[in-house]
C-alpha cells in the first residue's frame, strides 16, 4: 500500500512537471507515457486539482483549464512553483544503472551495431542523469550467458534478421534431438539463456536452453511470424499441481517461478503450489532445494526424487542408509 | 475541509509548501497549516505521520533539509534544497526509452523492481516523446530475487553502516554471527553476494545472501567506514567469481548428459587412480572433463542428472553433489515412518 501512494506521488510531480515545460498534453498522450489508463490520468488531476499551498484558497492551488479538459486536453494554467522535474533517488538511479550495465556488457556483444549503439547511449544518458550517484556501484550484475558463445551469437543473428534456426538440443530427459525453430526472443533468466520459439516439429511453442543447445545453425529460410504467449515460462495448462513446503531460505522458487501461489506459515516457512510441465525440471529443482524442503504433495514425487538421488549416491561408492 | 486526506494528496501537500518557502517551515507550521496534517488528531500522531512522510520523500529522492535557527533556539525547521532537488536534462529517444524499459524488467527482487519503475517514471516525464520503441523486443533478462536480506544491505551500502546477520558457511554448514562493513552486492548466474570488510577477520570476504539466516540489523553510526577503494572491491569480486573456478572431472554414462559431453574439454587427462578407487564406478562410463566458474554452480547441474553422472574431482564439486543428494535421498524418510 506504501508502495503505491509513493509510486502515485511520483507520478503525479512527473505529471505537473511536464505539463509545466510543454503547456498542455493530450489525455492520451499522458497515459501512454506514464503507462496507466485515461480514466487514471483523469483522477490524477482530480487529485492535483485539491493540491496546493497552505491557505488553500483557489488562488493557492494547482490549476487546471476545465474547458479544455472536456476536449481531452490536460492544459496547465498554475503550477504553484512545481516546476523541476524530480531527480532519481539513491536506490532508483542504483537500481536502473545496475540492469543497464548488465544488459550492456553481457547482451551487447551479442547484438548487431544498432541494437548495440541504442543499449550504450541510454546507459550514459541515464549515468549523466543520475550524477554523483552513478559514481559508485553498490549492485553489479554478471548474467553470465557467453554473448561470444556460437549458439549465442547465431540465435541473435537469427532473431535479427528474422530466419529459422536449425537446433541440435538436449531436452530435460537427456534426449538428443534436431529440430528447426522460429525464433520469437531471447531471455536471459537467472543465469540461464533461453531461446523461445516455435518449434516446427511440435507445432507449439517451446523454451529452449540455450546451454543444452549443441549447436545451432541460421537457415536461409525466413522465420514465420507466430503468435505466442508474451511471457512464455514453464507452466503449462495441461500440467498438474504439485505443493511444496519450503524453508524461509528457499524463497527464491516462488519468487522465480511465474504463476506459483504462497501460503506463508507463522515459522517463517511456506507452501508454494507449482503446475508443473515437465517432470524431469520438478526433479532437478527438489535435488538442488532438497535441503530446504519440508514436505511434497503428492507423496510419490518425493519418493521418486528420493529415488533418484540414492542411485546417484551409490553410483557416486556412497553408502545409502 | 474534508477530515480525511489520503496519504499520497498530504505528502503532495508537504511536497508543494516546502518547495515554495522562503526559507523554512517549522515542524509546528507544518502541523498546523498543511493539509493532512491539521486532521492529526494527537502530537503523537502527528509525529509518527510526520516521521514515516519524511522517509518517503528522502526515498524518493526529495532532499529534505533539516535546518536549525539560532534565533529559534532549538526549534527544528525543514526546507527542500531546489538545486538538488532537480533532475539534470536529459534527452531519451523512443528507443532508449524502450531500453530502459526492458532494463527496469530484468529485477525479480521486489524492492529493486520498484525502484527502478519509479527512476522510470521520472524519465518519462521529461522524455520528448511518449512512446518507447521495441527495438530489442527479441530479448529479455531476469535477475532472481535476492531475498529479504538486499534491500537492508543495499541501504547498509550507501550510508555506510556495518551490519550484523547470522551467516552459514557453504561447505562446512557452520553458523555463525558476522560483523561486516557493506561493499557491494553482486548478481552472479542467479546467486546474490555480499562483497564487504569483515571485522572478525580483518580481510575482504564475500557472503551468499541465500546462505544469511534471520534479519540483518546495522551497527553503531551510518558513515562509520570510509567508501572502499574501487580497486580493492573489484579484486574481491573477481577473486570470488574465480574462486573454486577449475576443472572438473566426471564420468558420465552413455548417452546421457549430452549438454555435459558438448561442454567437455579437447583432451581428458585420466588421473592415476588411487588406493581405494572404486573400480566399478569408471566401468562403463566415459570419462570427461569439464571447465567450470563455480563449484556450487556446477554441482546444481550436475545433480539433476541423479546416476549418469559421478563426479571424480575436485572434492568440492562432489562433496556438494553428495550433501544435495543426502538431503534429496531423505525426502521420503518421514512418510516411509508414517506408513509403517
Amino acid at each position: 500500500m506504501a508502495e503505491r501512494t509513493a509510486d502515485r506521488v511520483l507520478r503525479l510531480l512527473g505529471m505537473v512537471a511536464h505539463l509545466d515545460a510543454h503547456g498542455q498534453a493530450d489525455l492520451d498522450d499522458l497515459a501512454e507515457r506514464f503507462r496507466v489508463s485515461r480514466e487514471q490520468v483523469l483522477a490524477d488531476v482530480d487529485t492535483l486539482w485539491l493540491t496546493g499551498t497552505p491557505g488553500y484558497q483557489p488562488d493557492d492551488l494547482i490549476d487546471f483549464d476545465a474547458f479544455s479538459l472536456e476536449t481531452g486536453v490536460v492544459r496547465l494554467t498554475q503550477a504553484r512553483g512545481m516546476t523541476r522535474p524530480l531527480r532519481l533517488g539513491a536506490r532508483e538511479a542504483v537500481a536502473l544503472i545496475a540492469a543497464m550495465r548488465a544488459l550492456t556488457h553481457d547482451l551487447g556483444p551479442a547484438l548487431d551495431d544498432e541494437r548495440r549503439a541504442v543499449l550504450t547511449s541510454a546507459l550514459h544518458k541515464l549515468t549523466t542523469a543520475a550524477g554523483a550517484l552513478a559514481e559508485t556501484a553498490p549492485v553489479t550484475v554478471n548474467l553470465g550467458v557467453e554473448a561470444h558463445s556460437e549458439v549465442t551469437a547465431a540465435v541473435s543473428r537469427a532473431l535479427t534478421d528474422r530466419r529459422r534456426l536449425r537446433l541440435r538440443y538436449v531436452n530435460a530427459a537427456d534426449r538428443t534431438s534436431v529440430r528447426e525453430v522460429d525464433p520469437v526472443r531471447m531471455i536471459v533468466d537467472d543465469g540461464t539463456g533461453y531461446l523461445l520459439g516455435w518449434c516446427l516439429a511440435a507445432d507449439a511453442e517451446r523454451l529452449f536452453r540455450l546451454d543444452r543447445v549443441l549447436s545451432a545453425d541460421v537457415l536461409d529460410t525466413p522465420a514465420v511470424d507466430r503468435e505466442v504467449t508474451t511471457d512464455a515460462d514453464r507452466l503449462d495448462p495441461d500440467g498438474r499441481t504439485v505443493t511444496l513446503h519450503l524453508r524461509s531460505r528457499a524463497r527464491w522458487i516462488a519468487e522465480t517461478v511465474p504463476g506459483a501461489s504462497v501460503r506463508n506459515h507463522d515459522d517463517g516457512s511456506f507452501e508454494v503450489d507449482l503446475l508443473v510441465m515437465s517432470p524431469a525440471w520438478l526433479e532437478h529443482l527438489l535435488l538442488r532445494a532438497a535441503e530446504d524442503v519440508l514436505d511434497v504433495s503428492p507423496p510419490e514425487v518425493a519418493r521418486q526424487v528420493a529415488a533418484k538421488a540414492r542411485a546417484a549416491l551409490l553410483a557416486h561408492g556412497e553408502d545409502v542408509t | 475541509m474534508a477530515t480525511s486526506i489520503p496519504p499520497d494528496e498530504r505528502l503532495l501537500d508537504l511536497v508543494i509548501a516546502l518547495v515554495n518557502t522562503p526559507t523554512r517551515m517549522t515542524k509546528e507550521q507544518i502541523r498546523t497549516t498543511v493539509a493532512g496534517y491539521t486532521a492529526a488528531p494527537s502530537a503523537v500522531a502527528f509525529e509518527r505521520m510526520f516521521e514515516r512522510d519524511k522517509d518517503t520523500l528522502r526515498e524518493l529522492g526529495v532532499p529534505l533539509l533539516t535546518v536549525t535557527d539560532a534565533s529559534h533556539g532549538d526549534d527544528v525547521g525543514y526546507r527542500i534544497d531546489l538545486e538538488a532537488y532537480t533532475l539534470p536534462p536529459v534527452d531519451l529517444t523512443p528507443a532508449e526509452l524502450g531500453v530502459l524499459a526492458m532494463a527496469a524488467q530484468v529485477w525479480q527482487d521486489a524492492a529493486l523492481r520498484s525502484d527502478s519503475a519509479r527512476a522510470l517514471t521520472k524519465l518519462r516525464a521529461v522524455a520528448p516523446s511518449a512512446q518507447a520503441g521495441d527495438l530489442v523486443a527479441g530479448l529479455a533478462a531476469r535477475v532472481r530475487a535476492g531475498g529479504p536480506a538486499l534491500a537492508p544491505l543495499l541501504d547498509a551500502i550507501q550510508r555506510r553502516h556495518a551490519v550484523r546477520f547470522t551467516y552459514r558457511a557453504a561447505t562446512t554448514g557452520e553458523v555463525r554471527l558476522r560483523l561486516v562493513e557493506p561493499w557491494t552486492l553482486a548478481a552472479h548466474r542467479g546467486g546474490w553476494v555480499l562483497v564487504g570488510h569483515d571485522r572478525d577477520r580483518d580481510a575482504p570476504r564475500t557472503f551468499r545472501l541465500s546462505r544469511i539466516e534471520g534479519a540483518v540489523r546495522t551497527v553503531g553510526e551510518a558513515g562509520a567506514f570510509p567508501a572502499p577503494d574501487p580497486s580493492v572491491v573489484t579484486a574481491a569480486e573477481r577473486r570470488w567469481a574465480d574462486a573454486g573456478g577449475g576443472t572438473a572431472l566426471l564420468a558420465l554414462l552413455p548417452e546421457r548428459a549430452e549438454a555435459l559431453r558438448a561442454r567437455a574439454l579437447p583432451e581428458t587427462r585420466v588421473p592415476d587412480a588411487k588406493p581405494g578407487d572404486d573400480a566399478a564406478v569408471f566401468e562403463g562410463r566415459e570419462l570427461v572433463q569439464v571447465a567450470y566458474r563455480d563449484a556450487w554452480e556446477l554441482a546444481e547441474q550436475v545433480v539433476g542428472y541423479g546416476d549418469g553422472v559421478v563426479v571424480l574431482d575436485p572434492p568440492e564439486v562432489r562433496q556438494a553433489v553428495v550433501r544435495m543428494l543426502r538431503a534429496a535421498a531423505a525426502l521420503d524418510r518421514d512418510e516411509e515412518v508414517h506408513d509403517g
